[in-house]
């Protein structure tokens, strides 16, 4: 069956914050806005079960915020599909082409906003166990681990916040880190009180081992050179993210790290093509940047698509 | 009847819900943190308490968002 083709004044690719807040504001700007999502609305922020540093919110749940800048986009007329699967965009025409399984949009304007995903455990082991003890997400998976052992991998922010988070579920908790906590000290000093908590730092994991499930894993502790095994029931690997670039990395320039090269403007080496919020090469990636970057993007596409008018 | 066993913070839930409902599809949500009774459906019919878990009859299922395999179970 031949795809239909729509015509659009602005794609946005990826529906994280920057994706969202990009859509807003093209929305408010009476341009013909879709954004398209292959995973989850809201992105990384989806599954954070307290945000606490969103300006005028005290504390919120990722899902609610989300919601809420989802409705706000849909409200001035912007149009997000989560259920139409991207298969290929073509970037270098003035005239872009983004091709779904169902439609083939044609755009002056695309705005990549796919954000990062979760480092997989570098250990062979991990597609045996991956669903099966080994997990990426608290706030999908930490239910079946009620009354068990859980470990979370990791000593970032994502990381201390996982396991605060999945203590409620936890018998005993170790967070395990080869490095230093690099966390916020707030968030790490509520996991030191938790009496069910075990830290260990400069501890690697080292193997896996089970049957059908995760049942127990090696650790290497660094400092004093001693290897041991622990009975463990699921490890939450919180060990970073990598850009989510797969769609368009050989059609824009990418940094060494893998992000897109786009100035704080947030245009790419391809004119017409904004890159904006994790997907883009810069120092601090934030809730609060990921907005900015959207909004950024957007007006400035706005003038873009102004000036291609002749408006 | 079309059963979704979750619970309200999944995302991944969330998506297969509104999906559902994108479809025009009914379906009853059966909440696997506020019913033990639906966690031990859950956990007979799938040998896990994973979700999301789509059924329309009790005996196939499809756990997570993998719309090809809903829409074949669900006849979409």
């Amino acid at each position: 069956m031949e795809k239909t083709s729509v015509k659009k004044d602005i794609v946005i690719i990826g529906a994280g914050m920057a994706g969202l807040t990009a859509a807003l504001y093209a929305g408010r700007m009476n341009l013909d806005t879709i954004v398209l999502e292959n995973a989850i609305v809201g992105g990384q922020i989806a599954n954070a079960t307290g945000i606490e540093n969103y300006p005028g919110f005290m504390k919120v749940s990722g899902h609610e915020l989300i919601d809420t800048v989802q409705k706000q986009a849909e409200n001035v007329g912007a149009v997000i599909d989560e259920f139409d699967v991207i298969e290929r965009l073509e970037l270098q025409n003035k005239v872009k082409l983004v091709e779904t399984a169902n439609y083939i949009y044609e755009t002056p304007v695309i705005i990549l906003a796919t954000g990062m995903n979760r480092r997989k455990l570098p250990l062979a082991e991990e597609p045996k166990y991956a669903n099966r003890g080994v997990h990426y997400c608290e706030l999908c998976d930490g239910h079946m681990y009620q009354d068990k052992v859980i470990v979370v991998m990791g000593g970032g922010n994502a990381a201390v916040d996982a396991a605060n988070f999945l203590t409620k579920y936890a018998t005993k908790l170790y967070l395990i880190h080869r490095s230093q906590f690099r966390a916020d000290e707030i968030s790490q000093e509520k996991l030191r009180k938790n009496p069910k908590v075990d830290i260990m730092l400069d501890t690697e994991i080292t193997k896996l081992f089970g049957d059908t499930r995760l049942r127990q894993i090696e650790i290497l502790d660094k400092k004093n050179e001693i290897t041991k095994r622990l009975d463990v029931d699921a490890i939450f690997v919180n060990i970073g993210v990598e850009p989510n670039v797969s769609l368009f990395k050989d059609q824009v320039k990418l940094s060494e790290r893998g992000h897109v090269i786009a100035g704080e403007d947030c245009r790419t080496n391809v004119e017409g093509v904004f890159a904006a919020g994790d997907i883009r090469e810069k120092e601090i990636h934030q809730l609060t940047t990921a907005a900015s970057d959207g909004t950024t993007a957007a007006l400035l596409a706005e003038k873009y698509i102004s000036k291609l008018r002749g408006v | 009847m079309v059963k979704v066993y979750s619970f309200e913070a999944c995302p991944w839930c969330q998506k297969v819900k509104k999906y559902l409902d994108s479809k025009g599809i009914a379906y009853e949500v059966r909440d696997i943190e506020l019913s033990e009774e639906a966690a031990e459906e859950c956990q007979k019919l799938s040998g896990d308490t994973m979700v999301p878990v789509v059924t329309n009859d009790d005996v196939n299922y499809v756990v997570g968002f993998d719309k090809a395999k809903i829409d074949q179970m669900l006849g979409l």
